[in-house]
């Protein structure tokens, strides 16, 4: 659902500044320049909640304040004073008008979208389907540990990506890092000092900023206490140590909710690329299988109706991987599309050890299959060795 | 009641420091410091931004009133450039940007820091027990200013530097009922 702010304030400035506080966040700011034009809005759009000046010309905030708080359809609407109008006297008497909140200028965005946050569930823009992130785009990863080899080696296992990861040691320096920079995702060890990945935790939460962030809690696989206790609370993921770091790339990305199909399939030229990696994890498969319909259909749809499955990168042969490869095979078959293996020496050898892949047959290169694929008139038959 | 000669110039001088310090780093990210104070006794014309070459620049000029028990009047003075400067920041702005929306941008802007920095030194002046209200803010533009108050008004001037920009707070008050 995406809210409505009303912000009402004669002064344009304010009210690009309101509009620019809340600009990643999915909600629809409407603007009123006094009492009047806010009280109209307020009742045509019925917004989720209003920011209210007080000093203002034709109507001032008081007095629309104490209309909308009379009106039986308008009162219910949540209103925070946002005003230069601060002396005690005067916040007591308007709070006993009816206000949720009262911010007093000169504001910062970050008390003002805190004090918001308490009204209105806000939530990143980038929650939003149409705002996915491909795999290929930059994140920040901020992992608190205090021990720099885990740190190393989560640097080092995901260099390959565009993520950037930045490792702390401790509690108040995340808390730093998240008000300067909030990050895509975190990764806490529970196995800081006193309990802090679990104060870490509730106040990455209660910030605005970082409340949809994932959380990711590291713990020693043997600490299943832990684990328990970071499941309970709502931590996204529980990462083991050791770390698979396959696995953990994997997570990472579900969770911060990025297209992963560009690992797995490429249009390239006029074929539509299949490709798996080295290592073909359950969770591997997996995704790449919740892709493989969809992706084959939008290179047909796109005019493309050659297909290249390349397995050259596949360490070994196992019944997850053949059963993939074969439901690529009858995906192809159903969307008349044309299609080619590419495979290594190793894998070649092991698909002539089943009685299923035995007839497949397998091209050295990617260039090879691709100029194959152009001289055939139609698919190949699978089982033609 | 209480009235404008009770109010000590170390009470008007700490408010509009703490005024103009919070509304400046807040908004604006910028150190201010008081470099003068100056209380205007006789009742002549006196140019608040001095007989400097630095007066005849340009300035924009944002006012906002206070009424209430107390009454007066607080003009804040900027040379042209800081205004820009300021109003760039405030709606991050690019120079460029700026000079297409055009001089009611830079107006706005500074109104709504003059309201923000009277608002924030009133307010000191209300919980001191001197409530008051604001007005709407205005805006001049123009050089060598030269403001002559009524008779019955006391008047300090206050110079701050703002990152190397000179900033000026001009309070008059009304004396008496």
């Amino acid at each position: 659902m995406r809210y409505k702010i009303l912000t009402v304030d004669d002064s344009k400035t304010v009210r690009i500044i309101v509009r620019k506080a809340f600009r990643t966040f999915d909600c629809e700011i409407l603007e009123a320049g006094n009492g009047v034009e806010g009280l109209a809005i307020a009742a045509k759009e019925t917004p989720d909640l209003i920011l209210l000046d007080v000093t203002m010309p034709v109507m001032d905030g008081v007095e629309m304040l104490t209309k909308l708080k009379s009106d039986p359809a308008l009162k219910a609407i949540p209103v925070m004073m946002l005003t230069a109008e601060g002396g005690r006297d005067h916040v007591l008497k308007i709070a006993k008008i009816g206000v949720r909140d009262y911010l007093v200028k000169p504001f910062k965005e970050d008390v003002l979208l805190e004090k918001a946050g308490r009204v209105i569930d806000l939530k990143p823009l980038s929650d939003t389907p149409s705002k996915a992130k491909s795999i290929f785009d930059p994140a920040t990863i901020l992992v608190v540990e205090d021990k720099p080899a885990i740190i190393q080696q989560i640097q080092d296992g995901l260099k390959h990506t565009p993520w950037k990861v930045i490792g702390v040691a401790a509690q108040g320096e995340a808390i730093d890092f998240c008000a300067r920079t909030p990050p895509d995702l975190v990764i806490v060890s529970l196995s800081l000092p006193d309990e802090s990945a679990f104060a870490l935790f509730r106040l990455v939460r209660t910030n605005i900023k970082t409340k949809y962030t994932p959380v990711f809690a590291l713990a020693v696989k043997t600490e299943v206490g832990q684990q328990q206790q970071a499941q309970t609370v709502g931590f996204s993921a529980i990462i083991t140590k050791p770390i698979d770091l396959g696995e953990l790339e994997t997570k990472m990305a579900k969770a911060m909710n990025l297209d992963t199909s560009q690992r797995y399939y490429a249009l390239e030229g006029d074929s539509l690329i299949m490709r798996l990696p080295e290592n073909c994890s359950p969770s591997v498969l997996a995704e790449s299988a919740n892709y493989l319909k969809p992706k084959f259909a939008e290179a047909v749809d796109a005019g493309t109706n050659k297909v290249v499955i390349d397995i050259q990168q596949v360490r070994s042969l196992h019944m997850g991987v053949i059963k993939l490869l074969f439901q690529a095979m009858q995906t192809c078959r159903e969307l008349a599309m044309q299609f080619a293996l590419v495979g290594n020496p190793h894998i070649i050898a092991e698909c002539k050890g089943f009685e299923d892949t035995r007839g497949w047959t397998f091209y050295d290169s990617l260039d090879e299959a691709k100029a194959n694929l152009g001289k055939a008139a139609v698919a190949p038959q699978l089982a033609s060795a | 009641m209480p009235a404008t000669e009770e109010i000590t110039e170390s009470l008007l001088r700490d408010n509009i420091t703490r005024a103009v310090g919070d509304v400046f780093k807040t908004m604006l990210g910028r150190e201010t410091s008081l470099t003068s104070a100056a209380e205007i006794t006789d009742q002549q014309s006196w140019p608040p931004l001095g007989t400097s070459a630095e007066a005849g620049r340009p300035h924009v000029v944002g006012t906002v009133g206070f009424l209430g028990d107390i009454n007066g009047l607080l003009y804040l003075y900027l040379d042209l450039d800081f205004a820009r400067e300021a109003t760039c920041h405030l709606l991050s702005m690019t120079p460029a940007e700026l000079e297409e929306a055009g001089d009611e941008v830079i107006n706005d802007a500074i109104g709504e820091i003059t309201n923000m920095t009277v608002g924030s030194f009133k307010n000191g002046l209300c919980d001191a027990g001197y409530p008051c209200k604001l007005t709407i803010p205005s805006i001049l533009r123009g050089s060598n200013f030269s403001i002559e108050p009524i008779s019955s008004a006391t008047r300090q001037i206050y110079h701050f530097n703002c990152g190397g920009h000179r900033l000026v707070a001009d309070i008059l008050m009304k004396v008496g009922d």
